[in-house]
């Protein structure tokens, strides 16, 4: 079974695993410094996988959002299978998509896939994921009726074939979003990113003597599947069941998730029959994006020091009854999926919790909040992404960090260049007192944001919060942390998700969840309880 | 007569210039715990004693230390309180909430250096364009000073919300702090560093509260007891741009001294470029804990200003606090000697990045450290030699190395111990070329383009190997191998770099503004050169701006057309935005507009001039050739290698790789085919495609 001893020394292996590596990281780093998007630039919403020819990822970049990571080797197969057969990639070739279905589950993030050939022959492909500045349709977030309304969906499509650019497609895209030079100027980075990857690994193969990837890519996915296994026949074998209730629209329709873990031998099942069905929001994701975000906290759990490849997820299995909340099919709305995405790890910490108590977290106070501000300032259309996290959950053996992302990991924009891209002025950024969970080991604090439209005209809002009526659950005893809520001064009613205006002069007070407790509070060390009023998390 | 002092974790290292007889005298003694200053007078004696200099007849002194970067990793600062604007107390908490490793659910992020009940909000704002949104409550200032002192805090930082925009504010506070509690210190960020985004700027403005104190105490000492000993020269301080700053410079931000050591070595790196006629140079620095690298192109070090400092795991970007301050574009490449090989949980040989540091220390110590580590396999490799660590000052064990790279290495892995040696070796050397060439590809270069010079403790060992993967036709161990970084220091010139925030798009410049605010920030420059004796006229003047493509997040440095600016400079300014753009990420884009960020101004003196002949106390008529002994190399297993002694090396003297080539604080490792070379000054060139 061990293909890794016959093909590579463990030497040789872990030289060339840690290049790789670096290979995507790099390509990570271009992308990142040319890109106009906020949401790429100063969040990181994006990554960079390296695959083999048949679309099984090898490496990937190293500070990145996990569900991009896990989707981008989906895409790659399917347009393996169903658009693009192996035999008929030209170098040159970009192929690019933002089908929700096949992609990262909602249309702004485009994927961006390019053939590597080496010495005329094809040896694997590199792919990026990010959030594109504008897709068309509404203002990005949670109120879209159903699919159409959220902008522009291009099929798989070749953006370049044999290095010749698709004019047609970048005149269509060009005359269907806002801000179409950065949009463009967001999709040629992407393409630069591939490129740039693409050329340090030609050095790798040619340094190395290297004729294809594929005993390569075997070797380093052989090697994360088989310490992923060995994880899990470590823990107990068993069905672990888990419920979970979050806000749905905060306005009494909620979303319910249910799960069922099954542990056998090196194998884990994770079942979501019993979770709701579509919810009338766009907050529905797609099978892809749900098995993404399921088998995170599974890598998590059982094997986090590996590094990440296609390996890593053979022994994992993802199913949901088609329709349902994790499973949504044509043309239910998707735009802020990343809200149910963001919370399949409570469900799946929920349930691990009573299998390997010790290698799991509490919940955190996510969904990471998204906020998009549109309007005009200095005479110009803006249109402003921005982030805010919750506290974190308590660990078997520690706090929760406060206010930190998880299981998305999306950096906050800073409030300086927030006030110099929009007419906002921010009035508090704190920690919430008394907001984390209590336990052994506590939650983390959640966060206050308030801003105020300092400009004369409207502002749209659109809001993706959540937990304003549901709470972090604890685990093992611990409490559950604190609700966060949205109001707006003068006060009146405000959407937790959907649109809303903010008028001048209004001022919008946005208090994140905290994170949950783990383990019985009574057990508590006296010391951290007494630092934690010195410092004034409780009082 | 000069004297550089770098004072390192484990050694305090001197090198002193003489300019009457142009030879370079070195010294190195431990750095002493808790007063460095005592290792400083141990050494500045050994010179007197050794080399008969007595301190009176140097001139001059420049200094560089770690204690600030200690300072902030051991969290052994001042107690220290922070100020912002109120409501904003726990930005500095909050960073940018991302984690640094996405699989580590049990990660720590670092701990801010004020904790929560020492920061206070002060009513007041600003907004982005600098107006006056709230004025100040100035009555609450005395409160405020009044907690400060109740507290006993020694040091504050003060950061409010667009203070680069208005400094008014945070000059106040600076003012009424002085008058009314006068022994403490204070930091203003619009001083520290004058930029956009709180985060970042709360952490610089925090960490320089933090160390001044300490700093403070420190240079006063060293000050005095310098005079005291008959001392009467000129002091400068090395800080992490490769520039000299004052002593007063040093005590008022003393954060510019984080990488005052390794920016030393880079600079020493751009003498030696200079004096060998070598323009890029890729510089290798390896010590015990840390290997790092820096890019010299065209003659420059890459100077940057993302840095972290104090990182809680080490090599992972964003597990350390930022600090936008200009640093030398140094990156940490891997561990240094210390770093402990294992066999993973998937059956790969790994190395680092946890280090045995020097207590156990390596196996080979016999201080009871059981890990097998890179300084290990050396030894057991041939590379080292027992009898000869610090040139004999200690004695290191073959067999403690051996049993430890038996049993956690060689028997797990089912290889002979002299396999798992050379995997060791390998990886390590391998990790290090290849955060090397991912730092020289970031900035748009090819690493083939490069020569390398490698120095530090145990880069001389390891240069040869990662010169080799990086393809570099020619190595370079320069003299003082061991000491480069104090040599450094005498080579850096005096320089102040002042920093101004003005965001505009490039079109709608009030270019009277911009000449405004450029010329006074010169004259500030000239201001700081004159108290160190530097006349204007021997100044040169470097004027750069951050800019960016509208709407992006990163900027890149453009230097200014010289002279007053107008709209004439506007195509010039696109053309080098455009041309370093396109260098960097090999593309532009058209019809986009542009934007500038942040103005530099740097006003810098002379670089002294400097030979580079040690003194040698050899007789002329020693053998550079001691003999051979067993070297283990890949492409040949065992040999019997060539050794020779460093300082009985001859100018021009030529031989054939393999080579191991013993000096004091180093061993120089050369691999087979290539050639040696010794030049004029005694550095040892070496052409690897021989």
């Amino acid at each position: 079974m061990l293909h890794t001893a016959t093909t590579f020394d463990p030497i040789a292996l872990s030289i060339l695993w840690s290049r790789l590596i670096s290979i995507v990281d790099e390509a990570g780093t271009t992308l990142q410094r040319t890109s106009f998007s906020t949401v790429t630039r100063e969040s990181n919403d994006f990554a960079v996988v390296l695959m083999d020819r048949k679309g099984r990822s090898i490496a990937q970049s190293s500070v990145s959002v996990p569900s991009f990571l896990g989707v981008l080797p989906i895409l790659t197969k399917a347009l393996l299978k169903d658009y693009f057969p192996e035999d008929t990639w030209k170098e040159g070739d970009v192929v690019m998509t933002n089908d929700p279905w096949l992609c990262a589950g909602h249309k702004p993030d485009i994927g961006i896939v390019s053939p590597i050939f080496y010495k005329e022959s094809l040896i694997g492909f590199i792919g990026t994921i990010a959030h594109s500045p504008d897709m068309g349709g509404q203002l990005w977030g949670a109120g879209t009726r159903d699919l159409y309304e959220e902008g522009l969906m291009v099929p798989p499509t070749k953006l370049i074939a044999e290095g010749k650019p698709n004019e047609t497609l970048f005149n269509i895209l060009e005359h269907n979003v806002r801000a179409a030079d950065q949009t463009i100027g967001d999709i040629r980075a992407q393409v630069a990113a591939n490129d740039q990857g693409i050329k340090s690994l030609m050095k790798l193969m040619e340094e190395n003597d290297l004729i294809d990837l594929q005993d390569l890519a075997d070797a380093v996915i052989n090697a994360s599947e088989k310490a992923m296994r060995e994880a899990l026949s470590a823990a107990p074998d068993g069905s672990y069941n888990y419920a979970y209730d979050t806000d749905g629209d905060g306005l009494g329709e909620g979303c319910h998730f249910e799960i069922t873990i099954t542990i056998k031998g090196d194998e884990i099942v994770a079942d979501y029959t019993g979770t709701s069905g579509a919810h009338y929001m766009s907050i529905n994701a797609v099978l892809n994006y749900a098995f993404a975000y399921t088998a995170y906290p599974i890598k998590c759990a059982f094997s986090p020091d590996v590094p990440n490849n296609d390996g890593s997820f053979y022994p994992i299995t993802v199913t949901a009854p088609e329709g349902c909340l994790v499973n949504a099919q044509k043309p239910s709305p998707l735009g802020a999926r990343n809200v149910t995405g963001n919370m399949l790890h409570s469900v799946v910490f929920g349930a691990l919790a009573k299998a390997v108590p010790n290698q799991v977290q509490s919940d955190c106070g996510s969904a990471c909040w998204c906020i998009v501000l549109n309007g005009e300032h200095k005479g110009k259309e803006f249109v402003e992404y921005f982030f805010l996290n919750g506290g974190y959950g308590a660990r078997p053996n520690m706090d929760g960090e406060h206010v930190l992302s998880f299981p998305t990991n999306v950096a906050n924009v800073p409030i300086e260049v927030l006030e110099t891209d929009v007419a906002v002025l921010v009035t508090e950024k704190s920690l919430v007192p008394n907001s984390a969970g209590d336990g052994e080991y506590r939650g983390g604090l959640g966060q206050r944001f308030s801003f105020k439209n300092i400009g004369d005209k409207p502002i749209n809002v659109s809001m993706v919060a959540e937990k304003t009526v549901t709470s972090a659950k604890g685990i093992l005893e611990g409490k559950d942390g604190q609700m966060g809520s949205v109001k707006i001064i003068p006060e009146r009613e405000f959407p937790s998700k959907g649109l809303g205006k903010l008028h001048p002069g209004e001022e919008l007070i946005l208090t994140l969840p905290g994170g949950a407790g783990y383990g019985n509070p009574s057990n508590r060390d006296q010391g951290a309880i007494e630092q934690d009023k010195i410092l004034g998390y409780i009082s | 007569m000069k004297l550089g002092i770098d004072i390192g974790g484990t050694f305090t290292d001197f090198v002193l210039f003489d300019d009457n007889s142009n030879k370079l005298y070195f010294a190195k003694t431990l750095t002493t715990y808790p007063d460095p200053t005592v290792g400083i007078f141990n050494g500045v004696k050994e010179l007197e004693d050794k080399f008969g200099f007595p301190v009176k007849n140097i001139d001059g002194i420049v200094h560089g230390t770690t204690l600030v970067t200690n300072a902030v990793i051991e969290r052994k600062g001042a107690k220290t309180a922070f100020i912002t604007t109120k409501g904003f107390e726990d930005v500095l908490e909050i960073g940018r909430e991302m984690r640094y490793d996405i699989y580590d659910i049990f990660l720590t992020m670092p701990k801010p250096l004020v904790p929560r009940n020492l920061r206070m909000g002060i009513s007041e704002r600003v907004d982005i364009q600098g107006n006056i949104v709230t004025p100040m409550d100035e009555g609450a200032l005395k409160d405020l000073a009044e907690t400060l002192k109740q507290n006993g805090i020694e040091a504050v930082g003060v950061c409010l919300l667009n203070s680069f925009a208005n400094t008014g504010h945070e000059q106040a506070i600076g003012k009424y702090l002085a008058k009314h509690v006068p022994n403490m210190y204070y930091s203003l960020s619009s001083e520290i560093m004058p930029e956009i985004r709180e985060y970042e700027r709360s952490s610089a403005t925090a960490m320089n509260a933090y160390v001044q104190p300490i700093t403070d105490k420190y240079l006063k000492d060293f000050e005095t007891q310098l005079m005291a000993s008959g001392f009467e020269g000129n002091i400068n301080i090395m800080i992490s741009s490769g520039r000299l700053t004052t002593i007063d410079g040093a005590r008022k931000s003393p954060i510019h001294l984080l990488e005052s050591g390794p920016a030393g070595g880079a600079m020493a790196g751009v003498f030696f470029g200079k004096h060998l006629e070598e323009d890029n140079l890729l510089c290798f620095d390896m010590g015990g804990t840390t290997a790092k690298a820096c890019v010299i192109y065209e003659g420059q070090p890459e100077i940057t200003n993302h840095f972290e400092a104090g990182r809680v795991k080490r090599f992972k970007k964003g597990s350390g606090l930022p600090v936008r301050i200009p640093v030398i574009d140094l990156i940490e490449i891997g561990a240094g000697g210390g770093s402990i090989a294992r066999v993973n949980n998937i059956g790969l040989l790994t190395v680092g990045p946890d280090s045995a540091s020097s207590d156990p220390g390596p196996a080979c110590y016999n201080l009871g450290g059981e890990n097998p580590t890179v300084t290990d396999a050396d030894l057991v490799l041939g590379y080292l030699n027992a009898d000869y660590f610090l040139g004999g000052e200690m004695n290191l064990s073959i067999e403690a190395a051996r049993q430890a790279i038996e049993t956690k290495l060689a028997k797990p892995l089912g290889i002979s111990i002299e396999e798992a040696a050379l995997g060791v070796h390998k990886i390590v050397n391998e990790n290090m070329a290849n955060a090397a060439r991912v730092h020289v590809l970031e900035k748009g270069m090819d690493p083939r383009h490069f020569n390398m010079i490698g120095f530090g403790g145990a880069g001389p060992v390891h240069s040869f190997g990662v010169a080799k993967l990086l393809n570099v036709n020619k190595l370079i161990i320069p003299v003082g191998a061991g000491v480069t970084s104090a040599l450094g220091f005498l080579v850096s010139p005096v320089a102040s770099e002042k920093i101004h925030s003005h965001i505009s798009e490039l079109n709608s410049l009030d270019w009277n503004e911009v000449n405004t605010f450029l010329a006074d920030m010169e004259t500030d420059g000239y201001g700081f050169l004159a108290n160190s004796g530097i006349d204007e006229k021997d100044a040169t003047v470097k004027r750069v701006v951050e800019m960016r493509y509208y709407g992006q997040g990163h900027e890149i440095t453009i230097e200014l057309p010289e002279g007053l600016l107008s709209e004439n400079d506007l195509e010039e300014i696109k053309r080098r935005f455009i041309k370093e753009y396109e260098f960097r990420y090999n593309r532009s884009i058209e019809g986009m507009h542009m934007e500038m960020v942040t103005w530099r101004v740097v006003v810098q003196g002379p670089i002294p001039e400097m030979k580079v002949e040690q003194f040698s106390t050899s007789k002329g008529n020693e053998e550079g050739y001691k003999g051979t002994r067993k070297v283990f190399f890949e492409e040949t297993g065992y040999l019997d290698c060539p050794v020779y002694d460093r300082y009985a090396l001859q100018p021009n003297e030529k031989f054939d790789g393999p080579a191991i080539i013993e000096e004091t604080e180093s061993t120089t490792v050369v691999g087979i085919n290539s050639a040696v070379q010794v030049d004029a000054d005694k550095n040892i060139l070496i052409d690897l495609h021989h």
